[in-house]
């Protein structure tokens, strides 16, 4: 989870660097008074395992990301007083908001309908986990507090003066305007970027090689592909094609999330041992006949995850020690077939010879020669 | 010359295939009497003109030679580029063809005309043969099919490279060399073309298969389609090219895909029968070899008095 804090760093640097540059945005309110100290930018810390965790907020841009309206104390629950003692909880994404309301149904906001989602997949852990679990993704993980559109400098004037003829607040017209563009435009992750967050994770060898380890001494069941998830989905031609930069080939969560509620279930991904994965042996069929419309039961069978190693399959492995062999002796043998023909042909007085008439015009060795 | 018995059928053959009359059949046996017994002297003292002399390959062979290897080249050159696309110079290589989309569309379309030259070499070959055989001269040996001879000759070819034998064996018009070279084309093509359209169909290929198999078969054919293109380009850089480009002999450059004839030097020294079949065949090349013969006197001295035979090691086949 320590490259996800990085990360988490260097967009709020990003974004700082992007608010510099902009025009002022709409003010931040601090009635928390929290800014009296967490304006400062070195406000950090070294952590224990040696990671820097920066507590500055940037209030121009915490102002255009999507928690604007969100008081720092309805995530931060456990802030009593100021200055407040150490922090030993994080931030849940399942606590409810006390200070806004769902429009739609008047109750106090929240992320829980997705966190119980989450909580129950492969997935799940809880904020502050240890052993094993730790190496789980928490909401953090994948979600920061994104700006609403990081490509779009400021709002275009064309639309914001003509809503604020009614409307009256220029403020409020910006944020309204910020908050229905972001969804109206598309946010979801490109191919590229869900592969290398899935990676960050996947990838990962010490990780593997933990969990791998320990399923093996626990005898808990682990996914057969779970060793070589990232990197045969690379070899993959869907990883292949995914590289190219090609948006209608699959990604990680075109297969491994069900597309009928494609939101909520990229937050309770389950492995393929369990009947309602989208990968399972039940439901894989459908899975791939979202794409490959006339996929049967024989092509289900087809693996998404190609590896070489013996242990995940001893016929392609052995097909690729063979095709090695056969490529290395038929050009070793073939150059080896020219030379000697070369050296044989030139004892007889054969010679390279670009003008037209005869190639044999060295003295053989056989005694034999061109009459001149 | 004492013909071997080999080379003796094979000229019966010829001669009766292509009813020769009496006095051309005196013609050539009288020709055949008059050359050499070493082989090797004839085929070092002949002239050849590089652009060839005697008639090889019909011009649909040679149509199909050109679309074979000009569709190979091209596709190596867009497959490449889409098989290593992360290597530092596919990027450009994908760039300059208009991009990755670009290319494969253009990989497509140039298998789609290999395949066509496929189809057009089976129906010419098939079609070919049956008028031969209609005909009554259809020889199989004069075929690109593998015959044990092959064998022999191969054996026989490494002795005469490695300085253990005086003189090259007697061989077809194919040669061992280049039936291995045809069938492993032939061999690599389908498995181009099969292992293309499981990349292209694969729901297909996995309906029309056992269940069983469905896997493994995609599994092999992800395999093979990279490794037999680059084993495919490596044999062509290395020995096709060696063999018509920088052999000595055929350097700069066998002229036989262009003019569809061989250098009279090479028939007589790789393809010894079929260099016969051309004397039965082209009264010219009678005169030709009849001509040389003489002034170079080249004549036993058992056939033509007062001439001296040259030295040589005789036939040893």
């Amino acid at each position: 989870m320590r490259g996800a804090w990085w990360k988490g760093l260097r967009l709020a640097l990003a974004m700082g660097a992007m608010a510099a540059g902009q025009a002022a945005t709409a003010g931040f309110v601090d009635d928390e008074g929290c800014l009296m100290c967490h304006k400062y930018p070195r406000m950090a810390r070294v952590t224990e395992e040696g990671v820097l965790r920066s507590y500055y907020v940037m209030p121009d841009v915490f102002s255009i990301t999507v928690h604007r309206n969100v008081p720092c104390r309805d995530c931060h629950t456990y802030i009593k007083e100021l200055p407040h003692r150490p922090v030993e909880e994080g931030v849940t994404c399942n606590t409810e908001c006390h200070s806004i309301k769902n429009p739609a149904t008047g109750k106090p906001f929240s992320h829980k309908a997705i966190y119980d989602a989450y909580i129950g997949s492969v997935h799940g852990r809880k904020k502050i986990e240890e052993g094993l679990d730790g190496d789980k993704p928490y909401c953090v993980t994948c979600h920061t507090n994104p700006v609403y559109n990081p490509k779009e400098e400021k709002p275009p004037g064309r639309i914001l003066d003509r809503c604020v003829l009614c409307h009256e607040d220029y403020d409020f017209v910006e944020q309204w305007y910020r908050h229905t563009s972001r969804r109206i435009k598309e946010v979801r992750r490109s191919s590229i970027e869900i592969v290398e967050l899935c990676s960050g994770c996947h990838a990962d060898e010490r990780l593997i090689e933990r969990h791998v380890r320990d399923a093996e001494e626990k005898e808990r069941p682990l996914g057969r592909k779970f060793p070589v998830a990232a990197k045969s989905y690379q070899e993959s031609f869907h990883g292949k094609l995914t590289r190219y930069g090609f948006t209608r080939t699959a990604n990680c969560l075109d297969c491994h999330a069900n597309h009928d509620n494609y939101y909520k279930s990229v937050h309770e991904i389950r492995p393929s041992r369990d009947p309602e994965s989208p990968v399972s042996a039940e439901n894989r069929v459908n899975t791939c006949r979202r794409c490959h419309t006339r996929a049967d039961e024989n092509y289900a069978r087809l693996d998404p995850h190609p590896s070489s190693e013996k242990e995940q399959n001893v016929f392609k492995h052995y097909v690729e020690v063979i095709y090695g062999l056969i490529g290395d002796v038929v050009i070793l043998g073939l150059v080896g077939l020219s030379f000697l023909e070369t050296l044989g042909r030139r004892r007889d007085g054969v010679v390279w010879r670009l003008k037209r008439g005869s190639s044999w015009w060295r003295k053989s060795k056989r005694n034999r020669d061109r009459i001149v | 010359m004492k013909l071997s018995k080999e080379a003796n059928k094979v000229l019966e053959r010829s001669m009766r295939q292509n009813r020769v009359t009496p006095e051309e059949r005196r013609d050539i046996e009288d020709l055949i009497s008059i050359m050499p017994d070493d082989r090797v002297l004839l085929y070092k003292n002949v002239v050849s003109n590089p652009i060839g002399d005697l008639y090889r390959y019909s011009i649909h062979i040679r149509i199909q030679h050109m679309l074979t290897f000009t569709t190979f080249l091209a596709l190596a050159f867009t497959g490449l580029p889409i098989h290593f696309f992360d290597a530092f110079w596919a990027q450009p290589l994908n760039e300059v063809l208009g991009g990755i989309s670009v290319t494969r569309v253009i990989h497509r379309t140039l298998a789609a005309i290999m395949i066509f030259s496929m189809v057009y070499h089976l129906a010419t070959i098939l079609l070919g043969t049956a008028v031969r055989v209609a005909r009554g001269t259809f020889d199989i040996q004069r075929t690109i099919i593998p015959l044990f001879k092959d064998l022999r000759d191969f054996r026989d070819d490494m002795l005469y490279f490695i300085g253990r034998r005086s003189e090259r064996p007697e061989m077809d018009k194919f040669m061992y060399k280049q039936k291995i070279h045809y069938f492993a084309a032939a061999f690599g093509n389908m498995v181009m073309v099969l292992s293309g359209s499981s990349f292209l169909f694969p729901d297909i290929w996995a309906s029309i298969l056992p269940a069983e198999y469905a896997a493994h078969f995609q599994e092999l054919m992800r395999i093979s389609h990279p490794h037999e293109a680059l084993l495919a380009l490596l044999v062509i850089a290395f020995w096709h090219w060696y063999n018509v480009h920088l052999a000595p002999g055929r350097f700069p450059m066998q002229w036989t895909f262009l003019t569809g004839k061989i250098t009279r030097e090479h028939q007589m020294e790789e393809h010894w029968l079929e260099y016969l079949r051309n004397l039965v065949e082209n009264a010219e090349e009678r005169q030709y070899l009849r001509d040389l013969l003489e002034s170079r006197e080249l004549v036993p001295l058992d056939v033509e008095m007062g001439t001296p035979a040259p030295a040589g090691e005789g036939d040893a086949t």
